[in-house]
């Protein structure tokens, strides 16, 4: 008796434990065992790009949102029509934390695709440390086909740290400050702010405590602040850029953001807390849309969503990153830039390159911006002609167009999670919760990122 | 039921000889033991011998068959826990993110974990909890056993609802009450309101996210504490209140000198089980607020989950894995020794 209940209880014991260790200890056999399992299928290995009687068939992953999955249908389609020989399959990329999880995920156990077409150029290292991807400046016609869309100084940026090309910068969802403009009028602003002073006084006429409860609940900025490391690629990241004229985060593994720029960031964004002009929460639906706050960081494919659910009355526009005072020249901000890569894992990496440049043609890059109203990495889009109708019917898209010749991307290094994740931490402690000044925020988070890259 | 056993346990419930936590079945045993006479009076039954009626012979050669018989279960065994278990420890001391070979680095993890103020932070968030949680778990689970264990109306029907939460998955429970917990739609602020008081940011503001957090697994695991503190007070034998109330003893007397003793070993149970629980706290924080505001929801799990599964670092997570495991036996090995102490 006594035995039994000290087996039960022990039981119960081993049982929680084990629960504990679950969420890691099944997860990492499972992952040995599709390896082994990958390993072992290496002769199978075509299975993905199946050939009968002589024809080839292409795995195509495409980003899962119903417009690009549509143009990437659409592209297939077209190519399958006039190429009987080499068929595309267009799946969406397999749904997952991150998408980046599941393609790492998917090199590990040998199931990628043929084609990726949503790649973070972050990212890449993480490709190219797990040998995934195939190099593409060995292609004889590479840089004619990329400098025909961007300047040698623009493909810079997608280059490796070993000096090769192994991405197609395909496109770019620059970003930039979506404004209620109807919100803003009925404050009094009337043009669009350009930098801290303009938008925070911006900022002091729009709120209101409109229920008379005695708390703000008319609000100028909405910034997803929960600490999650990609969301800092969205309003910090362009910020620096905007600030720093161009500058990005790193001098090849030295952490250079230590500075003034960011600083002056994470006061103005302090400011926007302290004062009231930003909620401290979180909401449910979409505060903007509501009308409730005026202003967010967005890239152009804010667009389609905005176009299908506002209401008749709703009036919106799209305006520069804010920049310190004293900025001149042109605004930079963060390109959002997304690429095409062919995986090492593929039988036919070849026949994949001439899709791929059926995929960027210029074609497409209109089809892409008509379906998805996302910005293709080329030069000269609005001088374009193939173009110009499309930026005549949308004008509001101009302005991304316009930005994209001085949007830039970021490095791809190997812990660009964890220290997007150190920064997304003190921009939480400073700026919103206003547990350390702006100063110190700015140096911990550098610090910890060399600690990050040093200990690597 | 054998005298004997009855005997044993009337022992226990004598000398308050609760080293061990008693589960379900023997409580039952006191409600049978014929009286609370001398035990050393008794001779133990003679077990051992009746369940070998002839011993040295067949149970001493090995059957084949045997081995088989249990293959499934030692095949589960090495898979599922000894070799993620063995493989966990080799990863410690290598850095590995799945898809490039691993690299050893010696005690590097340990070193990175020992000055790793998150590791505290999540540490310290963990204790936060427990100290609001166990409390008000015990509290509550024990006031509502109380009043369950009356004879009332619809007895039944309670019972299985306050039972319940604890069978709905985690993440359900989680994403309902961030619904109740929301700032300008959520009903408990809406209340607060209706009674004249400010809303309050319940996952938003740092102050209130982890006793928010606790407050809701308190909820839900409650049912499972009533049912186990059911048991607990039906196994107290009811003479004993008829003696105290012939005494003259108060209902709370009753409570404070009879109930509350006799459940000692209930009590630590639940006190075990909410404290593992507490340590292995994760689907509430990474479903409502992902570790923040300002980190002050992080739970040592999550924090385990965030490098393996965001940065690939296989080789830091399961040393915070262990390190978390060790830190488990350490409590619970003081907590039973607390029992003994108690007990004695």
């Amino acid at each position: 008796m006594w035995d039994f209940k000290f087996k039960l209880f022990r039981t119960k014991l081993h049982r929680t434990r084990i629960y504990l260790t679950s969420s890691l200890q099944m997860r990492l056999p499972a992952l040995v065992f599709l390896l082994v399992l990958s390993v072992s299928c290496n002769s199978s290995r075509s299975a993905r790009s199946l050939e009968t009687g002589g024809r080839i068939t292409l795995t195509y992953w495409s980003a899962t949102n119903a417009q690009e999955l549509d143009f990437a249908n659409q592209v297939a389609a077209e190519w399958n029509g006039r190429h009987t020989e080499v068929q595309i399959k267009v799946e969406p990329v397999p749904s997952g934390q991150s998408t980046e999880e599941v393609i790492l995920a998917a090199i590990a156990s040998n199931t990628t695709p043929d084609i990726y077409a949503n790649v973070f150029p972050g990212a890449m290292q993480d490709l190219l440390d797990a040998q995934g991807v195939v190099q593409l400046d060995a292609y004889p016609d590479f840089f004619d086909v990329l400098h025909e869309r961007m300047t040698p100084e623009l493909l810079d940026q997608y280059r490796s740290s070993d000096g090769h090309y192994y991405q197609v910068p395909w496109k770019s969802n620059p970003i930039m400050v979506l404004y209620n403009t109807r919100m803003l009028r009925e404050a009094g602003v009337t043009s669009l702010p350009t930098n801290y002073s303009e938008f925070l006084s911006a900022a002091a006429r729009v709120i209101r405590d409109r229920d008379g409860d005695g708390q703000t609940d008319q609000w100028m900025l909405t910034i997803d602040y929960f600490p999650i490391w990609y969301k800092r690629l969205y309003d910090y990241l362009p910020l620096y850029m905007a600030a720093s004229n161009g500058q990005t985060l790193f001098e090849g593994r030295k952490v250079v953001f230590d500075n003034q720029s960011s600083v002056a960031i994470f006061r103005f964004l302090h400011e926007c807390f302290a004062r009231g002009y930003a909620p401290r929460q979180t909401f449910q639906g979409d505060v903007f849309l509501d009308g409730r706050v005026a202003a967010r960081f967005v890239g152009p494919n804010s667009m389609g969503h905005l176009e299908r659910y506002r209401s008749a009355d709703f009036e919106y526009d799209y305006g520069p990153i804010p920049r310190p005072d004293d900025a001149t020249g042109q605004p930079v901000s963060y390109a959002d830039p997304k690429s095409i890569v062919i995986f090492k894992a593929s039988q036919h990496p070849r026949e994949a390159w001439e899709f791929i440049k059926f995929i960027i043609s210029k074609r497409h890059d209109l089809r892409l911006l008509e379906l998805t109203s996302q910005l293709p990495i080329r030069a000269g889009l609005l001088e374009d002609q193939t173009f110009a109708d499309y930026f005549k019917r949308n004008p509001k898209l101009v302005k991304f167009a316009e930005q994209l010749a001085t949007a830039r991307s970021i490095e791809s290094i190997a812990e660009l999670k964890e220290i997007f994740d150190a920064i997304a931490q003190e921009v939480e402690a400073s700026v919103v919760f206003d547990l350390k000044p702006p100063e110190q925020a700015v140096h911990d988070a550098a610090r910890r990122s060399q600690q990050i890259l040093d200990t690597q | 039921m054998r005298p004997g056993e009855a005997n044993r346990f009337s022992t226990h419930s004598k000398t308050g000889d609760g080293s061990q936590v008693p589960g379900v079945g023997e409580n039952v045993a006191s409600l049978s033991a014929p009286n609370e006479s001398s035990p050393a009076l008794l001779p133990l039954p003679p077990v051992p011998e009746a369940r070998h009626p002839a011993p040295g012979t067949r149970h001493l050669t090995p059957d084949p068959v045997g081995y088989l018989m249990v293959l499934p279960y030692l095949l589960h065994l090495v898979v599922f826990l000894g070799y993620p278990l063995a493989f966990a420890f080799v990863l410690i001391f290598h850095r590995w993110n799945i898809y490039t070979p691993m690299k050893w680095v010696g005690l590097g993890n340990i070193r990175l974990l020992l000055s790793d103020p998150l590791v505290w932070r999540a540490l310290g968030n963990t204790l936060y909890f427990l100290l609001i949680h166990i409390p008000l778990q015990l509290v509550i689970a024990l006031g509502l056993a109380q009043l369950l264990n009356q004879k009332i109306r619809g007895r039944a029907f309670f019972r299985a609802s306050y039972f319940l939460p604890f069978v709905i998955s985690g993440v359900v429970v989680t994403i309902l009450w961030q619904q109740l917990y929301a700032v300008e739609t959520g009903i408990i602020n809406v209340l607060l309101q209706l009674i004249g008081l400010p809303k309050i940011g319940w996952l938003t503001d740092r102050r209130f996210a982890m006793p928010a957090i606790a407050i809701m697994a308190t909820w839900k695991n409650v049912g499972l504490y009533i049912v186990l503190f059911l048991v607990g007070l039906q196994s107290i034998p009811s003479h004993l209140y008829e003696a105290a109330e012939l005494d003259g003893a108060s209902g709370w007397q009753q409570f404070r000198l009879i109930t509350i003793p006799m459940l000692n070993p209930t009590i630590m149970l639940v006190l075990v089980l909410s404290t593992i629980g507490g340590f292995s706290l994760f689907i509430e924080p990474y479903v409502m607020t992902g570790g923040g505001p300002a980190n002050s929801t992080l739970s040592g799990i999550l924090y385990l989950y965030k490098q393996a599964f965001f940065f690939s670092k296989m080789g830091y997570a399961t040393t915070i894995g262990f390190f978390w495991a060790t830190i488990i036996f350490i409590v619970v090995l003081f907590q039973r020794r607390f029992v003994e102490t108690e007990a004695m």
